[in-house]
């Protein structure tokens, strides 16, 4: 018994052995293939490792650390804060209506929009792509710069408001208040989910539409029966990436500060303290959230992966 | 059977102008406050409805100078800065994206499907990787390593993307076996026959991830302690400390950034269009 | 140039036999086409050949010499896709000068060796053009002309014309034919087209499943295919059931004089379509359907007793139509029985 699971354990060295000496020392054109990809995949892996999957591991630790300033000892101490106390439940319940609230309108604006870019022939339509386009290289700060200029104090929009109803603008304003948040989130978030749906609605067969136009469906009944189908996949995918986004604004919300969200509260700890062990545990909860929503929402739908 | 007769006409009359609102109404909402930025950044004040006081260079000399308060620093410095650690970053996406995004296009193994998720999305937002840093690599933060390491890793996946892009319109296998069979040793393949080929996309993705690498905000507030600070901090600095004109000013010269990256890439993307065909 | 040998060549492909235990040769100068349906082991064969897949068991010699585990940038092999695969990050010229470049010519002579290829192949005014901006013809040429600057001891060409259409395929067809009698390259040519490889291959492979059903001059294969499968795959084929005896063979709806065939009690009988002579002769059959195939009109007859018959048409084509009662005979000097 013993010495069959000897020979046992030695015929998977001796297995191990040779997969390392052929990727080494390839004989067949399999093997220096095997050796090729793991030559092109070694330099990604090596940073995944060293920049995301180790700090992400240590974070990990330290969010059970018992000592403030070095990883020592266990503790449950910071997540049961976070379960506990009706102070971070109120943060995690805010973050997710508000991400769930800009990702749905943000979808809602940018189908029409994707589809009157893919069906319809309009002027300048590389000028409107670009503008389109442009907020995705913005980070969050300038997004929160954006709403205070059209909806701050002396903002455009309040002041044009102001001057309709003869209201004071300093009442008008909102870009400070949820609602002012909501579209800087937008602003980030609809370009964002144009990317991806453009991308679906480029492979749209659109003789299936025409098809149901001649069968005397109206454009909305087509939308309905025959473009929805169709893009549900990347509506989906879009969804799930376009929610990740939100759930990850920091910069904007740092700016405009209107709505206590968690990234904003890990920050707090941060700031206010450097309460780095909670701080890990909460962003520990985030990543843990985040990925097990993406990794579950591909399986299940299997949506295109892209960003 | 007559409802349905009417909402279809209602849809065939007012559909299209219902979406094309929707259209007008998004191209404002996204447009309208960067133009009033560039605008305002050559005005001398704008207290009342719309600024005025054209054209003074009071605010880009503020900026560009830099002040001494509020913005203390100038631009120039936390450009270059930046633009160095961006580039820096863009160099290590070079040298892991190019080779990744050709191990997924061009062979099929084990564990490809995984891999692909993981060169593709980005693993952890700025916010959270700034956490994970600020005790992991307490000593790289000073010194700008950690920023370059860490946006490296965040912006890797607009590398692999535009790569792959590029490797989706050749046909790698032929490719790669016509040279190989020409006497050409696979890395000289790779270097001397792929890599060139690929060219559009390499430039494409270098560009867009130096870009947003500049102007990565989340990660960059974390980690960055102290020395000069990199372009989007100057501009947080600028847009909660500065004077309003001042941050519109500063902001200008982040649009013009962007600008200057878009006809870049609108020339590299044209190019490779035309070499396409 | 080389001779080049298969001795019992296998490759599995995790639980798939893709080339069961092959063997072949190829001699020196000659151009041998291996044909079969998609999935029959072809391509893999092709690729063993060039060093792109390993072996699982048997080996593979260049002029007696095991390359089997030579790995392809070091066999000097030429080889060419149905795509071409060229380099756009090249010119022409950079294209056909890259193989010797690989094995350390000097850059006048590997230009000037370049320059004489692209002359033979009447390209020679492309030399500085961006390979993107030929046309199909022309990169096929370059193609050509790439793998064949490295002197290779053998060329491979896979499936060099499919997806061209039949008139440009003509064309090409004799054009390559004549270049490779005059370079006198040992040739592997593998295409799913029966009719490509027979007009211009030396022999032919027929190969099925992984493995080599037969061997043959074109001619052999299409006059005395050894099974069902090569009758049938190559050209068109009457498989019909008789008795050989005395000199006679009996298909039962008719009997002929057949000199030279085995004598068999139940024999599968090969006839080609162009061995029915039409107008006269001792069988009626009634036309089902016409098939107008380009030059040749084919027609499926019917006899009494419900065989059916693929024939040709040559002559008689404008006087028959469906619904004719055909009079048939038989040209017994190609009968062909299959071996069981």
């Amino acid at each position: 018994m013993g010495a069959d699971a000897d020979v046992a354990g030695r015929g998977v060295l001796a297995r191990i052995g040779g997969t390392l000496s052929s990727l080494v020392f390839p004989v067949s054109e399999r093997q220096r293939e095997r050796r090729r990809i793991v030559v092109l995949c070694l330099p990604f892996l090596a940073l995944l490792a060293f920049s995301g999957v180790f700090p992400l591991t240590e974070m990990f630790r330290i969010s059970f650390s018992e000592a403030r300033l070095t990883t020592e000892g266990f503790t449950l101490e910071y997540y049961r804060q976070l379960v506990v106390d009706p102070y971070y439940r109120t943060i995690a319940v805010n973050t997710l209506w508000f991400a769930a609230a800009t990702t749905v309108a943000s979808i809602a604006v940018a189908v029409p929009v994707a589809h009157s870019l893919e069906k319809y022939d309009l002027p300048g339509k590389s000028v409107m792509l670009t503008v389109l386009s442009f907020p995705n290289s913005l980070p969050g700060i300038v997004a929160a710069f954006m709403i205070i200029v059209l909806f701050g104090n002396t903002g455009i929009i309040t002041n044009f408001i102001a001057a309709l109803s003869g209201q004071s603008p300093i009442d008008l304003a909102i870009a400070t208040s949820v609602l002012g948040l909501f579209f800087a989130y937008l602003y980030s978030m609809i370009p964002r989910a144009l990317l991806l749906l453009r991308g679906t609605y480029a492979e749209v067969n659109t003789d299936a539409e025409e098809a149901a136009r001649s069968l005397g469906a109206s454009p909305l009944k087509t939308f309905w029966y025959v473009t929805l189908p169709q893009i549900k996949p990347g509506l989906i995918g879009a969804f799930v990436l376009v929610f990740r986004t939100a759930l990850a604004i920091f910069g904007t919300i740092l700016i405009l500060k209107s709505l206590l969200v968690w990234t904003l509260q890990i920050d707090r700890e941060i700031a206010q303290g450097f309460n780095i062990a909670q701080a890990s545990a909460m962003a520990t909860v985030w990543f843990v959230f985040v990925f097990a929503f993406t990794l579950l929402a591909l399986k299940y739908t299997s949506a295109e992966v892209s960003i | 059977m007559g409802s349905r007769f009417e909402s279809g006409s209602l849809s065939a009359r007012y559909g299209r102008q219902f979406v094309t609102l929707v259209l007008a109404a998004t191209l404002v909402f996204l447009a309208l406050p960067v133009v009033l930025t560039f605008v305002s950044s050559f005005a001398g004040e704008w207290v009342g409805a719309l600024p005025s006081g054209f054209v003074t260079l009071e605010n880009w000399n503020d900026v560009i100078v830099g002040t001494g308060v509020g913005a203390d620093a100038s631009v120039g410095s936390s450009l270059a800065y930046s633009a160095g650690l961006a580039l820096a970053g863009v160099l290590i996406n070079l040298i892991v994206g190019v080779p990744i995004a050709y191990a997924v296009a061009r062979y099929e193994f084990w564990g490809r499907d995984w891999v692909n998720v993981f060169a593709i999305l980005p693993l952890a937002p700025g916010i959270i990787l700034g956490i994970a840093f600020l005790r992991t690599y307490p000593d790289l933060s000073t010194s700008g390593i950690a920023l370059v390491i860490g946006y490296s890793l965040l912006k890797a996946p607009y590398m692999v993307m535009a790569v792959q892009s590029s490797f989706q319109s050749m046909d790698l296998q032929q490719i790669e076996e016509s040279a190989r069979s020409l006497g050409a040793s696979w890395p000289r393949t790779f270097l001397t026959v792929i890599v060139p080929n690929a060219k559009a996309g390499i430039i494409a993705g270098s560009i867009i991830s130096w870009t947003l690498a500049a102007a990565e905000f989340n990660f960059s507030y974390i980690v960055y302690s102290r020395g000069t600070p990199p372009l989007s901090i100057f501009l947080f600095n600028n847009i909660t400390n500065a004077s309003f004109l001042n941050a519109a000013a500063a902001v200008s010269v982040f649009f013009l950034l962007i600008a200057l990256v878009t006809i870049s890439l609108q020339i590299v993307g044209n190019r490779g269009a035309v070499r396409r065909l | 140039m080389s001779d080049v040998k298969l001795q019992n060549v296998t490759k599995r492909f995790d639980s798939t036999l893709a080339v069961d235990d092959v063997s072949l040769e190829i001699g020196d100068g000659e151009v041998l086409g291996i044909v079969g349906p998609s999935g029959c082991g072809k391509t893999t064969s092709l690729r063993l050949v060039a060093g792109f897949e390993t072996a699982t068991d048997g080996s593979i010699l260049y002029d007696g010499e095991d390359v089997t585990h030579v790995p392809p940038e070091n066999r000097n092999v030429g080889l060419v896709f149905q795509s071409y695969a060229l380099f756009n990050n090249m010119t022409v010229l950079g294209n056909v000068t890259f193989g010797p470049k690989m094995q350390g010519v000097g850059k006048a002579e590997r230009r000037e060796r370049a320059q004489e290829l692209l002359d033979l192949l009447d390209i020679g005014e492309l030399a500085d053009r961006d390979p993107q901006t030929l046309s199909g013809g022309q990169q096929r040429r370059v193609g050509l002309a790439r793998a064949l600057a490295i002197e290779p001891r053998i060329l491979l060409l896979d499936e060099p014309m499919t997806g061209l259409d039949a008139k440009l395929k003509q064309t090409l067809r004799q054009e390559l034919g004549d270049l490779l009698d005059e370079l006198g390259v040992t040739t592997l040519y593998v295409t799913h087209d029966q009719e490509q490889a027979m007009s211009m291959c030396d022999r032919i492979a027929v190969m099925n499943e992984g493995v080599v059903e037969q061997v043959g001059t074109p001619s052999e294969v299409y006059e005395s295919p050894e099974n069902e499968f090569v009758a049938n795959f190559v050209g068109t084929s009457n498989l019909l059931q008789g008795t050989i005896r005395d000199g006679r063979v009996d298909f039962g709806f008719t009997e002929l004089d057949a000199e030279g065939l085995p004598e068999r009690d139940d024999a599968t009988i090969a006839v080609r379509p162009d061995d029915f002579t039409v107008g006269e002769g001792p069988i009626t059959a009634e036309v089902q359907n016409l098939f107008y195939l380009g030059e040749k009109v084919q027609a499926l007859a019917t006899l009494d007793d419900g065989t059916e018959l693929t024939l040709e048409l040559d002559r008689h084509r404008d006087s028959v139509s469906v619904g004719d009662a055909l009079a048939l005979d038989i040209d017994a000097t190609h009968l062909h029985v299959i071996r069981q």
